[in-house]
């Protein structure tokens, strides 16, 4: 196929996102990925742990573990057009970090998204496509946030590069 | 919509942004990092791009009451979270999103990213347990609430509640705004291209006269 044998404009990509999340936000919620991301940490945990997940209160206060919360089917969506798309283009193929340094850096890359999103409550996705399009307040705090944190973060990441 | 319904919808919607970022290459992180760091801005211009879309619509629609945006209380959780954010997704080298695209393209650190972005938040739901901040929604009230460094729910249907003024003249200063950012960014972008055109000839010309 034609179509998947070069790079799709963004510009074009983002504005198609755009106008199926507005059909989203009326008839769902807007595009979101860590509010599902939670709920698979705490279906997962309750695999793990069982009846004990209960006695964490941030499990039954915050977030009770429920299957059927629709935010993390976004993400499973995410991972199956991404799978599909990746084929079609003959672009999937196992792919590992190199050196030690980077392992360590997506781990604790990873671990301070998670802490990030459960602390502000949103993610990039909600704080871009969500929260600031309804100009809700929290989308300026967390843009705000997320530059100032980039920031910091080329300025590692400039320095890891550097030697 | 029933539970069930609302999933099913949200596994479309999920499967086309999956399809649509992977062959874009969009991803948040490079829109943010390469434009501090690399001075390139093709993934900012698209997320410029979308969110002057979001906004007009969403303002729009919430001119009339319609849709279901987020409703929780934000404060200075939103400011320190997106922060720690910010510096875990350069790192990674992925954010949210880019994190499962990766993961569907076969890429090992990516999935690695989100095993920890788990454990992150497990971490999370500990400490929660013992400071009980940031407020559990349930304890929400919308209005300032400073012991708990939150400052209530306010959005532009609010915005329109309280001063009368339509909801989607908000989005339209709004609009502007992205706008001109997207404009200054096309300006430098056509001033680079212009030197560098510039520097190209001048070097032609240079090695016409060597000849």
């Amino acid at each position: 196929m034609e179509l998947f044998k070069k790079t799709w404009d963004p510009i074009l990509a983002l504005s198609m996102i755009a106008v199926l999340d507005i059909f989203m936000f009326l008839t769902v919620g807007a595009w979101t990925v860590g509010g599902g991301e939670t709920m698979m940490t705490g279906l997962i945990a309750q695999q793990v742990l069982g009846d004990d997940l209960a006695r964490i209160p941030f499990w039954n206060l915050v977030f009770e573990p429920d299957p059927t919360y629709w935010k993390i089917y976004i993400s499973l969506g995410m991972l199956f057009g991404a799978i599909v798309g990746a084929v079609l283009s003959k672009e999937f193929y196992w792919r590992f970090p190199r050196h030690l340094s980077e392992w360590v850096m997506i781990t604790i890359g990873g671990l301070l998204m998670g802490i990030g999103i459960r602390l502000a409550f949103v993610c990039n996705v909600s704080t871009f496509f969500g929260l600031t399009p309804e100009m809700n307040l929290g989308g300026y705090l967390a843009m705000s946030g997320i530059i100032a944190g980039a920031w910091v973060g080329s300025l590692i990441y400039k320095k890891i590069l550097e030697g | 919509m029933s539970p069930i319904g609302q999933c099913i919808v949200a596994f479309f919607f999920g499967s086309i942004v999956g399809l649509l970022v992977q062959r874009s290459r969009f991803c948040n992180t490079a829109a943010l990092r390469d434009a501090m760091l690399f001075k390139t801005y093709r993934n900012t211009k698209a997320l410029l791009v979308a969110m002057m879309i979001l906004t007009l619509g969403f303002t729009t629609f919430l001119t009339f009451g319609e849709g279901n945006p987020l409703h929780f209380d934000v404060g200075l959780n939103q400011v320190m979270g997106l922060f720690l954010f910010g510096i875990g997704m350069v790192l990674a080298g992925a954010c949210t999103v880019s994190t499962w695209v990766k993961a569907g393209e076969g890429n090992v650190g990516a999935i690695w990213a989100l095993l920890f972005t788990f454990i992150g938040m497990f971490l999370f739901s500990l400490l929660w347990s013992f400071s009980y901040w940031p407020p559990a929604p349930g304890t929400m009230t919308g209005e300032p609430n400073l012991s708990g460094l939150q400052l209530g729910y306010t959005n532009a249907a609010t915005l329109q509640e309280k001063f009368g003024i339509p909801a989607i003249l908000f989005g339209l200063v709004q609009f502007a705004v992205l706008l001109g950012i997207f404009r200054a960014i096309r300006h430098k972008e056509q001033r680079t291209e212009q030197a560098a055109s510039a520097r190209m000839t001048a070097a032609a010309e240079q090695r016409t006269v060597a000849d």
